[in-house]
């Protein structure tokens, strides 16, 4: 009898046995020795991951910086606490907006773009034809941009940050006429290096893994044809976002739940 | 059972989900033949292929390769096997981000430790069997389809193989294309002494090369013999295969009620 | 793709990722990473500490000098019982300093004023500070302004 809670029961149990797979996939690409012959492809995968993610993150960043400005300066300014913008714009930045966004920026952008890449080669066979010469695709296509995705999202998130507290300075300071000392002197009061930025890193590593990991994994488990690989691209981009947003409120929770 | 054997398939049975692909299938491949295995979209070609290169395990039986049953094998010795044979997929599964040349000379960089001048002239000499020596520095999105497949095949065939398997290589190509992979594969298979094993549904460009047919249907082997004598065959399954009749043992009709049954506005 | 622009640019990436990082802590957060250095726990007994609470911060002539760890009651002195801790650098607090609740700004964000007093001691781990300010409540400020003022109808 294939009543809605039997289709519910065996939809839970396929998502955990993907789960499962996917986990296992994880571990097998990474667990390896690093060999300095695999430092080329980590290269080439920096390049694609990180750097080609720059120009979207410097731009976002930039934008959002001048709205936090010009949001932050109205708000404070019913106040007469306009002064205190660059705590604002900087403690919003480092502990939530620049993780976060950079985050979603980067699924939407890095991780389909891995996804489709993965499941093309899969499609064309790419990846049975490296196992027939003896070569684990795990190792050689997998684990280069899982370590890629890993090393270039948090750097991106800090330069994310500092992009966007300039733009704040421009909106502020440059065009609002907030007093540049008081700019960034309430901001250095105000933002702590542990506290903040630090914590923000540690979201910013968290993130990457759940991308690099959602998108590779879907790429390398996706059904071999063209709609095959266009759904699990769109799975990558929604099962990241998703995982991005949850896994940010456990960790502000966790990080800064008892401050007042 | 004769060390001739390059390929034993014994009882193998292969599950997709609730679906037999094979169930106790039985065959061999005779060292340094030709072997061709047909059968209807479905009938397991492709998967056979995948189970014989180790891609894919049985659910039940065992395949012996080179004498080895490839289900013992750890992942070291299962790349040796494999060192020894050539795989051309249907797609050619050229590496799209290497060029020709860096395609054809993969396996024998990973593999071998030639000097730069020995890769290259083997690598030109591969190239230059196929006919393609002239294609060196294009990239796999500059190639034809059918070029693409006999840079695939020049890739294959780089580490010298003992065995090797062609999946639909004749799939989807010109006539002309189509005569020259005949003459490449026959002639490799001479040259080089090796065993092949193509996969196909073109009955007659694969008839013509093969020294023997694996005709495949059911989860089974329906008919193993020279191509003379299936074209000789009075087996109802084998004669509708082979001479490309459009009912038969194979029905037209896919399985419904009938059509009385299922009109509209029809009085009982 | 040309390797060297290749690698100069992932170069580029992980420098300008790391530069960013470094001025995020010094420009950015004033580069207080020094605070895990040896610290020392005192204490203030109030009257009233209210909106004061963990994590608000200590300071002197408006200098953070350390942090509110916890705000309690002394069941003893039925008095409010802020534990502070103070970096180890700040060694120089006389055992007769007083300490105020303060009010940050307009958006009311409570911390702790400390005033250096007279005497040559200073205040070491485990001290009680005894002259102490509470905070400002608002109710009690109306009270009295509103006694003030009937005062010199």
């Amino acid at each position: 009898m294939n009543g809605p809670i039997a289709d519910l029961g065996a939809g839970v149990l396929s998502k955990l046995v993907r789960m499962g797979e996917a986990l296992l996939m994880l571990l097998q690409a990474i667990a390896v020795k690093p060999k300095t012959s695999s430092l080329p492809r980590l290269i080439q995968q920096l390049y694609v991951v990180g750097v080609q993610s720059l120009i979207i993150m410097l731009v976002s960043a930039l934008f959002i910086g001048m709205v936090l400005g010009l949001q932050g300066y109205t708000l404070l300014a019913a106040y007469g606490s306009e002064q205190a913008v660059g705590q604002m714009v900087a403690l919003t930045l480092v502990r939530e907006l620049s993780p976060v966004v950079a985050a979603l920026l980067f699924a939407g952008r890095a991780g389909s773009a891995l996804t489709a890449e993965i499941g093309l080669m899969k499609a064309t066979e790419q990846l049975s034809s490296l196992e027939m010469f003896g070569i684990d695709p795990l190792h050689r296509i997998i684990a280069p941009r899982f370590w890629a995705g890993i090393i270039s999202l948090p750097l991106l998130v800090a330069i994310f940050s500092l992009i966007g507290i300039y733009g704040g300075h421009l909106v502020a300071v440059d065009w609002l006429g907030v007093h540049s000392g008081s700019y960034w002197g309430n901001m250095q009061q105000a933002v702590d290096f542990n506290e903040d930025v630090l914590n923000g890193m540690i979201k910013a590593l968290v993130f990457a893994f759940l991308i690099s990991w959602t998108a590779l994994y879907q790429g390398y488990s996706c059904v071999p044809t063209s709609q095959g690989i266009s759904a699990a691209t769109t799975r990558t981009v929604v099962y990241s976002s998703l995982a991005i947003l949850g896994f940010d409120f456990i960790l502000t929770a966790l990080m800064f739940g008892g401050a007042v | 059972m004769a060390t001739d054997d390059i390929i034993n398939i014994q009882n193998v049975s292969f599950y997709r989900g609730d679906r037999a692909i094979f169930k106790n299938l039985n065959c061999t491949i005779d060292t340094g033949k030709i072997t061709a295995i047909m059968g209807t979209s479905g009938s397991g070609k492709t998967t056979l292929l995948r189970l014989i290169g180790g891609l894919l395990q049985p659910d039940e039986g065992r395949i012996l390769l080179f004498g080895q049953d490839i289900a013992q094998l750890n992942r070291k010795q299962l790349n040796q096997l494999r060192a020894r044979m050539g795989v051309l997929f249907q797609s050619g599964a050229l590496f799209t981000d290497l060029s020709v040349f860096e395609n054809v000379s993969f396996p024998l960089r990973e593999h071998m430790n030639l000097s730069a001048d020995d890769l290259y002239n083997r690598v030109l000499l591969k190239l230059e069997a196929v006919g393609l020596r002239g294609t060196r520095d294009l990239m796999p999105s500059q190639l034809s389809g059918g070029m693409a497949r006999r840079v695939a095949l020049a890739r294959a065939v780089a580490m010298e193989p003992e065995l090797i398997l062609y999946d639909e290589p004749f799939a989807g190509q010109d006539p002309i294309a189509m005569a020259v992979l005949q003459r490449l594969i026959k002639h490799l298979n001479v040259q080089m002494q090796l065993t092949s094993v193509l996969v196909s549904h073109d009955i007659a460009e694969a008839c013509a090369i093969s020294d023997q047919v694996i005709l495949l249907g059911d989860g089974r082997v329906l008919a193993q013999d020279s191509p003379a004598a299936l074209q000789a065959s009075d087996d109802p399954a084998v004669k509708q295969f082979i001479h490309g009749e459009a009912d038969g043992v194979i029905p037209f009709h896919f399985p419904a009620p009938p059509l009385q049954q299922e009109l509209r506005g029809q009085s009982e | 793709m040309n390797k060297r622009w290749l690698e100069l640019s992932v170069g580029l990436m992980m420098v300008a990722g790391v530069a960013a990082l470094v001025a995020l802590a010094l420009q950015v957060s004033g580069g207080n990473m020094s605070r895990n250095a040896e610290s020392y726990a005192i204490t203030a007994l109030f009257d009233n500490a209210a909106g004061l609470g963990p994590k608000a911060k200590v300071t002197m002539a408006g200098v953070t000098v350390g942090e509110v760890v916890a705000v309690d009651i002394d069941p003893n002195a039925l008095m409010a019982e802020v534990h502070m801790e103070i970096y180890g650098q700040v060694n120089y607090l006389s055992i007769d300093s007083s300490a105020s609740i303060l009010t940050a700004g307009l958006l009311g964000e409570k911390y702790v004023g400390l005033s250096v007093g007279a005497e040559e001691d200073v205040l070491v781990d485990g001290d009680v500070i005894e002259d102490t300010q509470s905070a400002l409540v608002l109710e009690e400020l109306i009270g009295q302004f509103l006694l003030n003022f009937g005062d010199n109808k």
